[in-house]
């Protein structure tokens, strides 16, 4: 399988791995957003595409992580690196405080009220005043790479990329697990859910956590991308450009979120050059995808090309790897 | 003969202000092949779903084993031991027979997302022993050939079928099936009646079946239990059930009991 999931992903790291070699300082800045969209659309689509919760609070996590990531240097004089890390577990915890109402809602109802949420945490942005400093926004401190020897902006993208790699690969790991199965179980039927034990209320609530940790990360790393955070980066657009890469990408499906991130990102940046463009452009992709590829990019490849199926269990390969390690089976004579 | 599995005393559930079930008894030893059955609106699949936690009863109680399971949530009382399934194929259609299997064993396993996420050993080998169960289960209903096939992509029978074997894979020790035989061909009817069998001599479980297929429930249950109007109207051996007058008068109405009779 030549062009299967594996070796085409694997690739695409190759490249990304070599991109500080030849980039400009803007095709670097723009490979880096192409990570931070990878982890945002990855964890979305835990969330939407296998647990099935229809939730539009991913921007407001996006928005607490780097909020957290900035705030805990400016006003409590911590190190990038103790702060990034928390960011993104407070995103995770107020990720999970959200599947409350997800116990009782769902659809449209659950969507509008995690709309409802984001709108309170923009509030809370643009008039906290004293913590967030309000509309404007603020700068966070320079961030340094010392003693390795990189300037930020390439550190800051290798760091991204080791992030994508370890996020990338839990993700798989979990939704190829019982874990996983319990988050495909609740979206297909939450009834025949519980009648085997799986507890709605827990799952959610793991979902929830899970994008919202995946958005708190790319929400610190964004921050250190831009050393500003302002709110009008975490509004409402931003929701709908994170939607459309797992649209385009593919519901359900991990692979798909990178590749769907990937075209999205590289799609409005191209588009920047010619004003007007980008919102109309963007339009007439959402809605093509909509009618016409429901399953996005990711379905397409499922059909055409061999090796890019994702079944919610260990591959052959995995077990086979499993297996390869002696201390791993069970030997006959425990039988 | 030891305390019943299951019993339900004086259970009453009101939706609004209809009176659904109005004082239910109900008694279920273990090993048993209940039949329930009842004219359409009798409140056959209310008793089953408040059994399993889906609607809290206004009074009454019901107890699994000699515990109080009333008001505990629905995967709560699936994890002591009880399963169902339902009336429409709810197969997760998002997955292939195997993994709505492996779903079934959700109950029997303990990988957290963490030792999953890193990949460790402990959850791998749980992952493997998970598959292989699924596989066997899948042999035990003679379904294995479907393995990798998507839910969707069965018959409505298959469904049916995978559905109790992703039910009894969770190794439970009573099985609540409603209308299990709804849409089969005679066949398939034949191989449910030695399926049903099977599952209790085999694996032990106890059952209980909603079901208008008369034939099955006179033919494979221990004792059948008749509602009507919220009210248990008759219970006893199947012979005895068919007899009864009560019955005959709540499926066929008053005049065509004097015309049963008479013939």
């Amino acid at each position: 399988m030549p062009f299967g999931r594996r070796n085409v992903l694997l690739a695409l790291l190759a490249i990304g791995a070599i991109v500080p070699a030849f980039a400009n300082g803007y095709q670097l800045f723009v490979c880096n957003l192409v990570a931070i969209y990878i982890l945002l659309a990855i964890g979305l689509n835990i969330l939407v595409g296998y647990a099935g919760q229809l939730a539009f609070a991913n921007a407001a996590m996006f928005g607490i992580g780097a909020y957290a990531t900035g705030l805990l240097q400016v006003h409590l004089g911590w190190p990038f690196w103790a702060a990034f890390p928390s960011g993104g577990l407070i995103a995770a915890a107020v990720g999970t405080l959200l599947a409350l109402p997800a116990l009782r809602m769902s659809g449209l109802y659950l969507a509008l009220s995690t709309l409802a949420f984001a709108q309170a945490t923009q509030w809370v942005f643009l008039h906290w005043e004293n913590v967030t400093f309000g509309a404007g926004g603020f700068k966070t401190p320079h961030l340094s790479f010392a003693p390795l020897p990189v300037d930020k902006s390439v550190g800051l993208y290798y760091l991204s990329i080791v992030l994508v790699v370890l996020l990338y690969l839990f993700g798989r790991h979990v939704v190829t697990s019982r874990i996983g199965r319990a988050f495909v179980a609740v979206r297909d039927s939450e009834v025949a859910a519980e009648s085997l034990g799986i507890d709605l209320l827990r799952y959610k609530a793991l979902a929830f956590g899970i994008s919202g940790f995946y958005a708190g990360v790319a929400g610190g790393l964004y921050s250190a991308l831009l050393n500003f955070v302002a709110p009008e980066g975490y509004d409402l657009f931003q929701m709908i450009i994170q939607k459309s890469t797992i649209v385009v990408g593919g519901m359900g499906s991990i692979a798909g979120s990178v590749i769907g991130a990937s075209i999205i990102i590289l799609v409005l940046e191209l588009l920047r050059e010619v004003k007007g463009m980008q919102e109309i452009a963007f339009g007439a992709l959402l809605v093509g995808f909509v009618l016409f590829m429901r399953g996005g990019l990711i379905a397409v490849l499922r059909r055409y090309v061999r090796g890019w199926e994702e079944p919610l269990r260990m591959t052959p390969r995995d077990q086979a790897q499993a297996l390869a390690q002696p201390e791993a089976r069970p030997s006959a004579a425990d039988k | 003969m030891s305390a019943p599995l299951l019993s339900v005393g004086d259970l009453h559930i009101s939706f609004g202000g209809v009176r659904v079930l109005q004082g239910v008894n109900l008694a279920v030893d273990r090993l048993e092949i209940r039949g329930l059955i009842g004219p359409n609106g009798a409140g056959k699949t209310t008793l089953l779903n408040a059994i399993c936690g889906m609607y809290r009863p206004r009074q009454g109680s019901i107890q699994l084993d000699g515990a109080s399971i009333v008001g505990r949530k629905p995967s709560d009382i699936a994890q002591l031991g009880l399963g169902r399934t339902f009336q429409t194929s709810q197969l997760f259609k998002g997955m292939t027979v195997l993994e709505n299997l492996m779903t079934g064993l959700h109950r029997q396993t303990v990988t957290g997302f963490l030792s999953a996420g890193f990949c460790l050993r402990r959850g791998r080998d749980e992952e493997m022993r998970t598959e292989e169960e699924a596989r066997r289960a899948l042999h035990f209903v003679g379904m294995s050939d479907f393995a990798d096939r998507p839910a969707t992509a069965l018959s409505f029978g298959q469904q049916r079928v995978v559905e109790i074997a992703r039910t009894l894979i969770g190794d439970p020790r009573i099985v609540l099936l409603d209308e299990p035989a709804v849409g089969l061909s005679i066949n398939r009817l034949t191989e449910l009646d030695a399926l049903l069998r099977r599952i209790r001599d085999q694996k032990g479980v106890t059952l209980i079946l909603i079901e208008h297929v008369i034939r099955l429930v006179m033919d494979v249950c221990d004792r059948v239990t008749v509602l009507s109007s919220g009210r248990v109207i008759a219970d006893g051996a199947p012979d005895t059930v068919r007899n009864d007058q009560a019955v005959i008068e709540a499926y066929l109405g008053k005049e065509l009991r004097a015309r049963h009779s008479a013939s």
